[in-house]
């Protein structure tokens, strides 16, 4: 066996796999937190792709500093987002959900195409061309900060969840609203700010998509089938789980482009196969959490 | 359902009959070209509200159009197949797969189904993209222009075929399946209970929907003479196949009609004002559509404004 690909090939399916979670993140907060499945999640990425993309094109802001900063912008965008289109249909049946964030994606997509064109393009810094020797395998630079920032995104989420007072009400109303409401929780302002921080986080996954893949106005639609495929593997709406999917995803695909011919091409295609065989065989996803 | 016909609907039948085949006679060649995209868009969006009254809602539409689409393409191409009869090969393959694609999805419901059926028109993209030889890859397929470019006959195709397609609705609404396919949409549990076998509904629903949505994919690859995958399979295809039957109102023979003629001039003025992202006014009226006319075009003419005006007579 070719050890070198083969070392190489499960380095970039680990470091990919950081990026998948971290776009995964706010769709599984949303889902875990009100029980929807939000469609526009991907687009919130896209957006925040666009936003580090145009401050560093424009303002000459460093990739890294505007992480923070399109997690500001993408936040301030959630809140408007939730109060008047997610909350009017919070009670409302799934496919109702599903039609309205549906609508909210195609939105967007349409809106970046208007706005910036379908041009591709990428933010490349002084820094891009780095790389790391390990060994044998070679390792980006900017592969390797984009995958300890996701780590780092997702270690906060986790400890906000458990340690501050809003993250602790957000893991309440996610079990049980009404019981949640009856201790004092105000139900309402969990929900906006759960939608504010999982739109807060898509703009910081937005912000390491430009680092690492082109951005254009359907990246987001991509990586929303990814990440279905990623809460598929999973089990919906908690973070192991969306680790475990994004490992899973990571490394399909890094091997399928290595030891498959034209297998980059080929890999494109794997979460759909995957999402396919997995509800085929189990319909409720591997993990088997159902929620309606 | 007994709707027997009173003779003013048959003399407003055949009025309407009289019209739309004098039609082409009396519109520009322009004019006449909107008018078969609108048709074709019709026959999809009713395709796609034939399968939601099992209660299935598909993202996916364009896997079924695309398989349409490539399968007259490439049967013109390699055999020099007469133009409609690939088409109906395409609508057959088409039915075929909804037969397997249907049997898999039975027991996913709701979100689950839709992500499915995105997936599967996202998959049959790549593996369109991976393999040139046999589907012509990025390159897509061309082929003549149908029956030599000319647009009448086009239409009178389109108007048959739509003619059809609007006989089915009428035969499924006024025939006992209306029944079996809305106590399924209703609740499956219950209607399993109550003798209807939700699989063969469900199943039949599909093929029906996959025949017409592949008719319709041969149909505008040999109109449009060019077909590529990232536009067959797109997702643009599969949200105008559900965008247009939600806008008008569901599970009606007028909705999914009217709302693809108020779609398709929104469409065709976006057109015009913008090189790109005309689409967005799909998402703007998905969005208004759910939070505010839950039943359509339709429900809101038969709540607000019908009654607004018999208020007004009094």
């Amino acid at each position: 066996m070719d050890w070198p690909s083969f070392f190489q090939s499960l380095a970039n399916g680990i470091l990919i796999a950081g990026l998948y979670a971290a776009v995964t993140l706010g769709l599984t907060l949303v889902l875990g937190v009100m029980g929807i499945v939000n469609f526009a999640h991907g687009e919130l990425v896209m957006l925040g792709a666009y936003s580090t993309f145009w401050l560093f094109s424009l303002l000459g802001i460093d990739p890294m500093l505007s992480i923070a900063m399109s997690g500001l912008i993408l936040f301030l965008i959630g809140l408007p987002i939730y109060r008047f289109t997610i909350r009017p249909i919070l009670k409302d049946p799934p496919l109702n959900q599903l039609l309205l964030t549906l609508g909210i994606s195609i939105f967007l997509q349409n809106l970046a195409m208007i706005l910036w064109k379908t041009d591709s393009r990428s933010v490349i810094t002084s820094y891009s061309g780095m790389s790391l020797h390990l060994g044998v395998v070679h390792i980006g630079l900017t592969r390797l900060i984009t995958f300890l920032i996701a780590l780092i995104l997702t270690a906060s989420l986790v400890s906000f969840l458990y340690k501050a007072r809003p993250g602790k009400a957000m893991r309440a109303v996610s079990e049980n609203n009404t019981a949640s409401w009856l201790i004092g929780i105000n139900v309402q302002k969990t929900y906006l700010l759960a939608f504010g921080v999982a739109s807060g986080l898509a703009g910081a996954a937005g912000a390491l998509v430009s680092m690492i893949m082109y951005t254009f106005p359907m990246v987001g639609f991509k990586l929303s089938l990814k990440a279905f495929c990623i809460l598929i593997l999973g089990g919906l709406g908690n973070i192991p789980g969306a680790l475990f999917g994004s490992l899973i995803l990571g490394l399909t695909e890094s091997f399928v482009g290595t030891y498959v011919p034209e297998g980059s091409g080929w890999a494109e295609g794997i979460s759909f196969i995957l999402i396919m065989i997995v509800l085929i065989i189990k319909p409720t996803g591997l993990a088997g959490t159902r929620r309606e | 359902m007994s709707r027997s016909f009173s003779w003013k609907t048959g003399i407003l039948l055949v009025a309407v009959a009289i019209f739309l085949i004098l039609y082409p006679k009396l519109v520009d060649s322009y004019f006449l070209h909107l008018t078969v995209a609108t048709f074709l868009a019709m026959i999809m969006a009713s395709s796609w509200d034939i399968l939601a009254r099992t209660g299935q809602v598909s993202v996916g539409q364009a896997g079924l159009f695309g398989i349409g689409a490539y399968t007259a393409a490439l049967l013109y191409q390699r055999l020099h197949l007469p133009p409609v009869l690939g088409m109906l090969a395409g609508a057959t393959l088409a039915m075929i797969v909804a037969i397997f694609l249907g049997y898999l999805t039975l027991r996913l419901r709701g979100i689950y189904f839709a992500i499915t059926t995105i997936a599967f028109a996202e998959a049959l993209s790549v593996i369109w993209l991976m393999t040139p030889g046999v589907t012509g890859g990025a390159m897509g397929v061309s082929t003549p222009p149908l029956f030599n470019g000319n647009r009448e006959h086009a239409y009178y195709l389109i108007l048959i075929v739509l003619a059809l397609v609007i006989f089915v609705v009428w035969l499924i609404e006024s025939s006992r399946l209306n029944f079996a396919f809305t106590a399924i949409r209703e609740n499956e549990e219950v209607a399993n209970v109550m003798g209807i076998n939700p699989t063969r509904y469900k199943v039949l629903a599909f093929m029906i929907s996959a025949f017409f949505t592949g008719f319709a994919g041969g149909f505008y690859s040999h109109y449009n003479t060019y077909i590529i995958p990232y536009e067959v399979f797109g997702l643009g295809i599969s949200i105008a196949c559900l965008v247009m039957p939600i806008f008008g109102g569901l599970y009606t023979i007028a909705g999914p009609i009217i709302g693809t003629i108020l779609i398709k001039a929104i469409e065709e003025y976006l057109r015009v004002t913008f090189s790109y992202g005309h689409q967005i006014a799909y998402g703007l009226i998905l969005v208004v559509v759910v939070l505010f006319m839950p039943e359509g075009l339709l429900g809101l003419w038969k709540r607000r404004i019908l009654p607004f005006f018999s208020g007004f007579r009094q």
